[in-house]
């Protein structure tokens, strides 16, 4: 058989080299050791010589002298005397075919699919990819059905998708791809909240472990959990049901926002020290705390008329008189009875209504008129030692002020003679929405009856 | 750009630190007149005589140790092997004392020593000239192991290699010294742990090391032509190694595939198949699959040694096995 005489790799890195010189010609006969050719590699002139004796041929298509032939390329054939050449016998070269053309006639297996796997018992178990599992949660694709087409009848992605339009049209409401975090998605499990509910409520953001818990919270509030013994049970009142209706409707339509500031009250306490010692008024109610602020939030109110505005349909209102309800704690609940029109009333009238209607309303006898029209609340919760809170916004008004308890602190009175004194402190709590109204006039609302607290007289005007 | 094999640009990046930071110096068999079996040190010996290139006797061990001694004490030494087979011989000062310089002084040693050596089956080197050895490396906390797959990177690597202050291998694929590739004039680094994504594909992800990287590259022409697009993932450091870019790829891809031709068991492969499974679960539509080379000493004869390196058509062969599963 004809040895080929190739190119030698002459180095470590040597991947071509260039013919140099023939030392024998086609027809000449070598021996072992004798040189045959002349190689220039990277580094050098190389000699090769032959490793069998035999006659040398050189077909006619051999690269040409001073031409470039990778290593193991074919240069000439060394053949025993009466043995046949390659290139005698057809054109083609004896040389390896290319990668690629041996890959272009290489067929391509195709894939036999089993339907599925049975298990031992003869029941059928589909068997599904990680992601598949996955896609299908995300899709709400029922994927026990679905026909899978990997390996071994395994479904994969594609399997999914495709078995996503074939299934029944509520899945396909629900087809958003949800985007929902790792931990989103065990709380879920854990909770057993329907993410395909949760993510068509929540739209295009990720799905949080927070949006979770509420939609599993909301979801609790429902009469649905098993009785337990030694659980009370009542039915919710009138009061608890409407008061429950109109707070989730405030914090879900409004956008509150709640501002918090600390007024020096000493004023506003000396007035009322003053108002309670005036002895001519001994037979008429002592106007409280929240007479005051409610006259003062007047005030304010009448200059600032956005904070006393409602929506009305497409346009927003700002009511011409100024509707105060005050939030009272009664046995049946939170009651908001209203004084009405305080703008245009002294404080001794505000005083002697607020009375009555707070006494009607601890007594049960407060009528559904009492309650209507209010334009801004007031809550006080200062009798709780409370210090400041979040009110929330009592519909259609536009913003509700928050009293905090009234208390004597050390406070600096002058900070460049280092001079403190005891004032009587309050925090006040404004929430506002942000809908109808901006941050910086409700800001600056809020300012001003700080202002008017620590400044009584400047209210007294009217 | 002007044009470099990855030899040259390796040595670049060694004449560039070597002028800037008196402190490295290269020790190894043949490196000094002789310039390196492979051309590594080519010119460098007149350029910085013998103190700096020093030629040393056959025993590895002895100027690993020697070298690491160096390193604690403020040089930068290079320890050029030629054949990174005959690291072997220098494990126990390698890992027992190299690796954990560092943390037994609780950092106050700094261990700046590269090794570099040429790996890889495919020149007829025969089984004592033919292995990688990556995966032992990596197992050991303290080195740095980087694998370099092109000129552009072989440059970038070497000279951040050679800025830092941890044992860094060096590792030369022999198939891949000659080749070419375009290198910037202007310096610059490439930071370890950042893998390259050296084609973009949707179907499924392929990671490759060191010589592989091209056959992949081959393979996945030929998919192409099929309309199958496979995205290429070189992470060009074993150790730290980029696991995110893996993960992102298989969360748009969810099947991997895993081309080195070192040995399977407890290879790369298998290290990123278990972080993949760990880390993106969720995002595999079919088992992560690896193609290794035989787990065998590598033969001299090139027909067989042949038979045992992953080549275009095996590559092609694994990635229409994934596809399929």
């Amino acid at each position: 058989m004809a040895t080929e005489i190739v190119m030698p790799r002459l180095g470590w890195t040597m991947e071509e080299g260039t013919l140099v010189e023939w030392l024998k010609h086609d027809g000449d006969t070598v021996k072992v050791g004798e040189i045959m050719f002349t190689v220039e590699s990277d580094k050098a002139l190389n000699e090769v010589e032959a490793f069998e004796d035999g006659i040398l041929r050189i077909p006619p298509d051999s690269p040409a002298l001073g031409s470039v032939i990778p290593v193991g390329g074919l240069i000439a054939y060394l053949v025993k005397a009466g043995e046949s050449v390659p290139f005698e016998k057809s054109s083609t070269p004896a040389a390896a075919q290319s990668p690629q053309q041996s890959l272009a006639t290489a067929p391509s297996q195709p894939v036999t699919i089993a339907p599925t796997i049975s298990s031992a018992n003869g029941h059928v178990m589909p068997t599904i990819s990680p992601r598949a599992r996955r896609i299908a949660d995300e899709l709400g694709v029922d994927w026990k059905t679905v026909t899978g087409s990997g390996r071994s009848g395994r479904i994969i992605e594609r399997d999914v998708r495709a078995a996503l339009s074939q299934q029944a049209a509520p899945a396909a409401q629900t087809s958003q791809p949800v985007e929902i975090s790792p931990v989103a998605r065990r709380a879920a499990q854990e909770l057993g909240v329907d993410l395909n509910e949760l993510g068509a409520k929540i739209g295009d953001r990720r799905i949080t472990r927070e949006d979770v818990e509420q939609a599993a919270a909301s979801r609790s509030s429902a009469p649905v959990s098993p009785p337990t013994v030694g659980d009370t049970r009542i039915p919710i009142s009138r009061v608890r049901k409407i008061t429950s209706e109109r707070m989730s409707a405030s914090s879900q339509i409004t956008a509150s926002v709640t501002l918090t500031t600390e007024v020096d009250a000493t004023e506003l306490v000396k007035l009322r020290k003053q108002l309670k010692g005036d002895a001519s008024a001994a037979n008429r109610p002592v106007p409280s705390y929240n007479d005051l602020l409610a006259k003062l939030c007047s005030v304010a109110l009448a200059e600032m008329p956005m904070l006393n505005a409602r929506f009305e349909g497409d346009e927003i209102v700002m009511s011409a008189s100024v509707n105060i309800g005050l939030a009272v704690d009664t046995e049946r609940g939170l009651l908001v009875p209203v004084v009405r029109d305080v703008q245009s009333k002294s404080l001794r009238q505000v005083a002697t209504e607020s009375a009555a209607l707070i006494e009607s309303a601890r007594a049960g006898s407060l009528k559904a008129d009492d309650m209507r029209a209010s334009t801004f609340s007031i809550s006080n919760l200062g009798m709780y030692e409370i210090d400041a809170f979040t009110p929330i916004i009592n519909l259609p008004e536009c913003a509700i002020l928050g009293i905090g308890r009234i208390v004597p602190k050390i406070v600096v009175v002058d900070a460049e003679n280092e001079r403190t004194a005891i004032r009587h402190m309050m925090f006040l709590s404004l929430t506002f929405d942000h809908r109808l109204v901006d941050g910086a006039p409700s800001a600056r609302f809020l300012q001003r009856i700080k202002q008017f607290i620590e400044q009584p007289y400047l209210w007294l005007v009217g | 750009m002007r044009e470099l094999t990855f030899t040259a640009a390796a040595r670049e990046a060694l004449t560039e630190e070597m002028a800037r930071d008196s402190r490295i110096f290269v020790v190894g068999e043949g490196i000094g007149v002789r310039g390196g079996n492979f051309n590594t040190t080519l010119g460098l010996y007149e350029q910085y005589g013998p103190m700096r290139l020093r030629d040393t006797p056959i025993v590895e061990r002895g100027f690993v140790g020697m070298c690491t001694g160096a390193a604690m004490t403020g040089a930068r030494p290079v320890v050029d092997f030629m054949f990174f087979d005959f690291i072997l011989d220098s494990l126990g000062e390698l890992i027992n004392q190299t690796a954990k310089m560092q943390y037994m002084s609780s950092g106050r040693l700094k261990m700046p020593i590269v090794l570099r050596g040429s790996i890889g089956i495919g020149s007829a080197s025969a089984t004592h000239h033919s292995g990688s050895y990556l995966p032992m490396f990596v197992n050991i906390p303290g080195f740095r192991v980087v694998i370099p797959t092109n000129p552009y990177d072989a440059k970038g690597l070497f000279k951040t290699a050679l800025r830092g202050d941890d044992p860094v291998l060096f590792l030369e694929h022999k198939l891949l010294l000659n080749s070419k590739g375009h290198v910037p004039e202007e310096e610059y680094f490439i930071p370890f742990g950042q893998a390259a994504i050296v084609r973009e594909g949707q179907h499924a992800t392929v990671v490759a090391l060191g010589s592989m990287v091209r056959k992949v590259q081959e393979a996945c022409d030929e998919l192409a032509k099929e309309g199958v697009s496979i995205e290429v993932i070189d992470p060009r450091t074993i150790a730290p190694l980029d696991v995110a870019t893996v993960l992102q790829s298989v969360h748009k891809t969810g099947r991997l595939l895993i081309v080195d031709e070192n040995f399977g068991p407890c290879g790369i492969g298998a290290e990123l198949s278990a972080q993949v499974m760990e880390s993106g679960f969720d995002d595999l539509d079919a088992p992560v699959m690896r193609l290794n080379g035989l787990h065998t000493p590598t033969p001299y004869s090139p027909a067989l040694e042949a038979a045992v390196v992953p080549n275009t058509q095996t590559i092609l062969q694994a990635i229409r096995d994934l596809l399929a599963e």
